[in-house]
């Protein structure tokens, strides 16, 4: 056990929920965003796809699946970057699952 | 017995076969291994089995058909199905994780250091696993009306004795990699028909690439049919309806009981922001082909069949109008059936799209079991939801804390039993197509858990008294408008029912904030262990600092 200073710790946490803030406002804007003004985004796209249906049908589930990814990897260099072993998670982790 | 019966039904069992004989296979492996350090499903299986426990009844076989029905509205299921799992993966999953507790109910019950609290949770999530299981029962109503050619409420019964007998004993453990299996399953079973439909109707085998030129055919026809066109937006409700119906779905889908468990059988915080990547990806195999399925069979239904003889409709369509589920009637009486004379359920168009689209014994065969796979997997972790909270959380860790193993697992097999049985019950005349009804338990689901669970993770100062009032206030509201909505006619902004989350949400967050600043803070030891799950395991708070283990 090492105390961490805590400008270090505060920044940890401020850097990792900076880009979840990020995530979810891009999150907004695909999602609801695009339906609050889908009358005025009927234009149509590749393939024939009205913009605002293609974006509810395909575009939004594509943003969202990238986003998780992105999170998953920009969360394990932040991780990194801190000291943070996975394997020490790990056996830290380890039987904290009540099996019932 | 025609060979359309046999064919599904022997694929019917040959898969149930596979999943029964994985059950056993592992079931006899993890009993050892169980408590070995770093035990743990890799994520991107996890992801897998989160597909199969999430894609019901509701995905597989209703929202294809929602979509067709509903053109552009339909797709508020698509994005706020999709859109919950940012919500769960950024803000709770991997915090939940850190916690290291069991069941939902189990974490309210503990965070929050009440009796009281763990108890209305447990409710809830029966509450909220129970409407869902009604849409299952519903759905393999559907499937098996279908293949014994008899009526959907029969079809219901056969169902309720099926699901009650396989979560009862198949389920308590070791589903996981069934739930792979299944979910492998019901993806071949729903991409087939949609690929080769694709190949038929656009010389393309990618169907979410060539769709699009059919949606905008179908803009063209329903103008000369003088209807709106399909993909118009907020023909079918306002706009508000469609952005409260995404929200509902969203929040519900964060804070859905079983789904969150999936995330307790990863190694780590990290594991779980892994899991929630994998599971949506997979998600969205079945997501992104739903709309096309959708367009695909609307375009068919149009072109083909709409416009012939009465005298002289396809094969297919006798067996469908046996279930109940579709209504042919030359109501002009000129002999011909026009598309406005053609009633069809929301929830048998995948299951008749490979019959219209005359793909053949085998593919409609696929199709009965991807939809059994789906509908059987998520049952059984609605039912382990069930019989947990009801065993685990109620009779166990408040009624009877000294009730033995045997006792404790007796109880949640009779749970289970109950619960399939009344859901089967209620599901003899559902009352409403699939999606509505599941919409109806993410609606409860976002009214409850997501601003419990939410303010309970990244707020300290929530407190018991808070999250008992929030819960009870986002359940009453959630519930009352469903009712009102639906019998009362009574609308807000023309939200119907199955908008109603937005407003329990906003109910229990507002509940959960006044009443926890009026009443006395939790104890500092509450408020570390929040503060605590901000972090990675290998750093932990405590008496204001944050310590790392090295």
């Amino acid at each position: 056990m090492r105390k961490i200073e805590k400008s270090v710790a505060d920044a940890y946490f401020r850097e990792k929920n900076m880009y979840i803030l990020i995530y979810l406002a891009i999150w907004l804007g695909v999602s609801f965003g695009i339906v609050l003004f889908a009358e005025s985004l009927q234009f149509t796209i590749f393939g024939g796809f009205p913009f605002h249906y293609f974006m509810g049908a395909q575009g939004s589930v594509i943003t969202f699946i990238i986003l998780l990814f992105v999170n998953a990897k920009v969360s394990d260099k932040i991780d990194a970057k801190y000291g943070i072993d996975d394997k020490a998670n790990e056996v830290l982790s380890a039987g904290k699952t009540l099996d019932h | 017995m025609d060979n359309q019966f046999l064919v599904s039904l022997t694929l019917i069992l040959i898969t149930f076969g596979l999943y029964i004989g994985i059950a056993i296979y592992n079931k006899a492996r993890q009993t050892s291994d169980f408590y070995v350090a770093g035990r743990g499903v890799p994520p991107i299986f996890n992801g897998m089995a989160i597909g199969a426990d999430w894609m019901s009844a509701a995905s597989f076989i209703g929202m294809a058909g929602t979509i067709m029905l509903l053109g552009y509205d339909g797709l508020a299921y698509i994005m706020g199905w999709t859109g919950g799992y940012l919500l769960l993966t950024f803000l709770l999953a991997p915090q939940l994780r850190k916690y290291g507790r069991y069941t939902v109910p189990e974490f309210i019950g503990d965070r929050f250091n009440s009796h009281t609290a763990r108890v209305i949770a447990a409710i809830c999530t029966i509450i909220i696993s129970f409407t869902y299981s009604i849409g299952q029962l519903s759905g393999s109503g559907v499937v098996i009306g279908r293949l014994l050619e008899v009526d959907a409420r029969i079809g219901t019964m056969i169902g309720v004795v099926l699901i009650a007998f396989y979560a009862a004993f198949g389920g308590m453990k070791g589903i996981t990699w069934t739930q792979v299996a299944q979910y492998i399953i019901l993806i071949i079973a729903y991409l087939v028909p949609v690929i080769f439909m694709s190949l038929q109707l656009t010389n393309n085998p990618l169907p979410w690439l060539s769709y699009g030129g059919i949606v905008s055919q179908l803009g063209e026809l329903d103008r000369e049919l003088g209807v709106s066109e399909y993909f118009a937006p907020f023909t079918n409700g306002t706009k508000w309806q469609f952005l409260a119906l995404m929200f509902t779905l969203m929040a519900g889908t964060a804070g859905l009981p079983h789904v969150i468990v999936r995330f307790y059988t990863v190694s780590t915080m990290k594991a779980a922001r892994w899991s929630g990547a994998w599971a949506l990806l997979f998600i969205g195999l079945l997501y992104l082909s739903a709309p096309a399925y959708a367009a695909f069979s609307r375009f068919i239904l149009m072109k083909q069949v709409a416009g012939s003889p009465i005298d002289q409709l396809p094969a297919w369509t006798q067996s469908w109008v046996n279930t109940g589920k579709l209504q042919v009637a030359d109501t002009n009486g000129d002999g011909t059936l026009q598309w406005s004379e053609l009633i069809i359920a929301n929830d048998i168009v995948v299951m008749a799209t490979p019959e219209i689209a005359n793909l053949g014994v085998f593919v409609i065969g696929l199709v009965a079991a991807g939809a059994m796979a789906a509908a059987l997997s998520t049952a059984g972790g609605l039912m382990i939801a069930i019989s947990s909270s009801f065993a685990h959380d109620i009779y166990y860790r408040v009624m009877r804390p000294n009730a033995t193993d045997k006792n404790r697992l007796m109880v949640g097999r009779v749970t289970i039993v109950t619960a399939t049985v009344l859901a089967g019950l209620v599901a003899l005349n559902p009352p409403g197509a699939i999606t509505q009804i599941v919409a109806w338990a993410f609606a409860l689901a976002s009214g409850t858990f997501f601003p419990a669970l939410l303010l309970g993770v990244w707020w300290k100062r929530a407190n018991a008294q808070g999250v008992i009032a929030g819960m009870l206030v986002g359940l009453t509201v959630t519930l009352s408008y469903i009712f009102a909505a639906k019998y009362g006619g009574f609308t807000i902004l023309g939200i119907i029912d199955t908008g109603a989350g937005v407003f329990g949400a906003a109910a229990a967050i507002i509940s959960i904030v006044i009443v926890s600043l009026r009443t006395k803070a939790p104890s500092q030891k509450l408020q570390d262990e929040v503060v605590d799950l901000r972090y990675p395991e290998q750093m932990s708070y405590k008496d204001g600092n944050v310590w790392i283990d090295k």
